[in-house]
């Protein structure tokens, strides 16, 4: 029951299902199962390490300064960005080479700033969210999320892009629909 | 190829035969509306795929008259007083959205009639699962007096059903038309399973896990009752055999397809316990695509390998025949 | 085999933003239900993008990667403040309702990614006029995406009500924009892949005649 009711929550709260959030993104990264793995797994880190810290600047930041809000949480992620990609440089070997391209590909995208975004949003609906443990579990929930939808579009990756699919819709239109019609049953759970 | 074509043929052909006669049974029960509905939800669809073929410069062939099968399962999900236009719409959406914009039948991703029922679902849920009640004869142009909730509705709220045994049995019950006519049902199930025109692991997984689950998470007073009214209602028999078990959809070997049957029933089963959702089966069934696509997969990954193992013997065998020559 | 020859025109329709790179997609599947909204959008977008990607262009080229990401998005990051100041006095109401995505549209790939991909090689006299087509080219779908869904979802244009007796409610729903989007990418692909056919033997018969 437990397993079911929170197989439920992933999915009605998915933020590609449901907000077609980091769309690009998973088409970018669904060329290759490893891509797509690994980006997923790096928005994942993305979105667990911004929300904590999005979590602080909300709580630093003047209630009438509210517009700023978008910049901070850029300055957030850029930081990240920066100081992961340092991380790896310095720590030197391969691991620099083969994880800059996933890191490139997922700081800067609305998977990232989208999950900051609703955090903050749902926070202020749901208090017991609102502190930093509920915000880093929240931004791991986005996380969790974009990996699901990942392994729902691995699924069915061969055959969207199959010489069978017309010409037109192979690819990203297929990808396209088939997210929604996955997308359609999932709304029709609520 | 040859066999596999003819197989396709024959399939379809057993699957009509069963829609036909529950198709019958919901003229007996709601009149002509039942049968024109039906006609309007086949000619929407037929229509789609001649077009649509024609715009993906294919032929039309028997085997496209899948999308007949498809449409007739559409239907017979629907009220007998459903708005054709709706009814229509729907046909196309199975037929465009569902099927053909991933190739067709030779790439199919969902069940076609599963996506269309989903869409009514998410646009016109109301009207979807209202429903005249059993011999009320609603006229061809005319809009349905009086409208009821399902069985289904009753028994998810209430834990109980006011029927008789023989009533369920014979679908004297209200609820979509085709679902409903259980005994009708369990012998097309039974004939389908006997000519392998159904996944009997799907089929048998769904089953069991409803069954299993109803009996030891009870939705009614009785486990009996429980098993038996779950069996019956929410469309739980009819998704089993035209939409979980459809051969295009579910993995081809039959303990993958168990499981896909076993997870999509208790999943659905939960839901329906937990929030009351009515005919949870075919949204869930929806949802599970992917888990079909992925041991599709993998038994493809099992079929090269297995492949491979046999080159590479028969590699070995002809080795040692030319050495003791 | 030769190279396509691009132009400055090339984002409006053969590589629009959404239909050909499906790039900046999320808010025409989830916002793009109303005319009202697309307006609030493609004002916001169009804005945003026009002025962060030009005072980008000054930003040294010579810069690693992702220093320069980091630079475009902090510049869009401030454009948006002012933007959506203005914002607040002309769709009051559709803020509210675009929620999450308005302040998203700072960090949308134009912005981020094309300046380091597309725009690089261009001067900014060639620059600003791609600009502002590959603008226009999202404006468009925006605008076409939004009114269709509005009329099939609400029986409304622009908020007035249409005499339609069924209604898609559905369409006015995140599935009901990517199914859309989907299906208007295919058809887009379709007359594109076309047109360039038609081009091409046109482009033959013309040899074969001289």
């Amino acid at each position: 029951m437990f397993i079911v009711a929170e197989f439920i929550v992933l999915l009605s709260t998915n933020l590609i299902l449901m907000q077609a959030l980091g769309t690009s993104t998973l088409f970018v990264a669904a060329g290759n199962r490893k891509n797509l793995l690994w980006t997923a797994i790096t928005i994942s880190v993305f979105t667990t390490a911004g929300s904590g810290a999005a979590y602080i600047v909300n709580k630093l930041l003047p209630s009438g300064a509210a517009d700023l809000t978008p910049l901070l949480y850029t300055l957030i992620i850029g930081a990240l960005y920066i100081l992961i990609l340092a991380g790896l440089y310095f720590a030197g070997g391969d691991l620099f080479d083969t994880a800059k391209k996933y890191i490139h590909l997922s700081a800067f995208n609305c998977a990232v700033m989208g999950t900051l975004f609703t955090v903050t949003e749902r926070a202020g609906i749901y208090t017991s969210l609102d502190s930093f443990f509920g915000f880093i579990l929240a931004g791991a929930e986005a996380g969790t999320g974009f990996i699901l939808a990942s392994f729902i579009l691995t699924a069915a990756y061969a055959r969207l892009n199959s010489s069978k699919v017309p010409a037109a819709f192979r690819g990203g239109p297929a990808m396209l629909i088939y997210l929604g019609l996955i997308s359609m049953a999932v709304y029709a759970f609520r | 190829m040859q066999r596999n074509v003819r197989t396709d043929r024959f399939i379809w052909i057993d699957i009509m035969i069963t829609l036909l006669t529950l198709e019958l049974m919901e003229y007996f029960y709601y009149g002509t509306r039942a049968v024109v509905l039906g006609t309007v939800c086949v000619g929407a669809s037929l229509a789609a795929e001649l077009i649509s073929l024609k715009l993906m410069r294919r032929r039309f062939t028997a085997d496209d008259l899948t999308c007949v099968s498809d449409a007739l399962i559409i239907a017979l999900m629907l009220p007998a007083a459903f708005d054709y236009k709706i009814a229509a719409a729907a046909g196309v959406f199975a037929v465009v959205a569902a099927k053909n914009v991933f190739g067709g039948r030779l790439n199919m991703i969902f069940s076609p009639a599963a996506a269309a029922y989903v869409f009514m679902y998410t646009s016109w849920k109301n009207q979807l699962l209202m429903f005249t009640e059993p011999h009320v004869h609603t006229g061809v142009f005319e809009k349905a007096g009086s409208l009821v909730s399902s069985a289904s509705h009753a028994f998810n709220i209430s834990g109980k059903m006011d029927l008789s045994d023989f009533e369920i049995l014979m679908g004297n019950m209200s609820g979509a038309p085709g679902a409903v006519s259980i005994l009708l049902l369990a012998v097309a199930a039974a004939v389908l399973l006997f000519r392998r025109s159904i996944s009997a692991g799907a089929f048998i997984g769904t089953i069991s896990a409803t069954v299993l689950l109803a009996a030891i998470v009870p939705a009614a007073v009785s486990r009996v009752d429980s098993v038996k009214y779950t069996l019956v209602t929410n469309m739980v028999l009819f998704a089993a055999v035209y939409i979980i078990a459809d051969r295009r959809i579910a993995p081809k070997r039959d303990y993958f397809a168990f499981f896909y049957g076993f997870f999509i029933a208790s999943f659905s089963y939960i839901l329906t316990l937990t929030t009351a959702k009515e005919n949870s089966i075919v949204l869930v069934s929806l949802v599970f695509t992917p888990v079909a696509l992925g041991f599709r997969n993998l038994e493809k990954r099992i079929e090269t390998v297995e492949q491979e193992e046999l080159r590479a013997a028969s590699l070995t065998v002809g080795e040692e025949a030319s050495v003791d020559e | 085999m030769s190279k396509k020859k691009t132009t400055v025109f090339d984002g409006l329709i053969s590589d629009n933003t959404v239909l050909s790179s499906l790039m900046v997609i999320s808010p025409v599947i989830v916002c793009a239900n109303s005319v009202q909204n697309a307006a609030a959008l493609i004002y916001a977008f169009s804005a945003i993008t026009f002025i962060s990607v030009l005072i980008g262009s000054f930003v040294p080229k010579k810069l690693p990667y992702a220093a320069k990401t980091v630079i475009y998005a902090i510049i869009s990051s401030i454009v948006y403040i002012p933007v959506k100041t203005a914002a607040q006095e002309f769709f009051p109401e559709v803020i509210t309702r675009v929620g999450i995505y308005f302040p998203l549209l700072a960090v949308n790939s134009l912005i981020v990614l094309q300046p380091q991909t597309k725009f690089r090689s261009m001067k900014r006299t060639q620059m600003i006029p791609a600009l502002v087509f590959y603008i226009l080219g999202f404006d468009a779908v925006i605008l076409v995406t939004a009114f269709l869904r509005e009329l099939f979802a609400s029986g409304t244009i622009a908020g007035r009500v249409v005499d339609m007796d069924t209604l898609v409610s559905g369409l006015g729903m995140p599935f009901g924009g990517f199914i859309f989007l989907g299906l208007l990418c295919g058809f887009y692909r379709a007359v594109r892949s076309a047109v360039r056919r038609e081009n091409r033997e046109e482009a033959d018969s013309d040899v074969h005649s001289s």
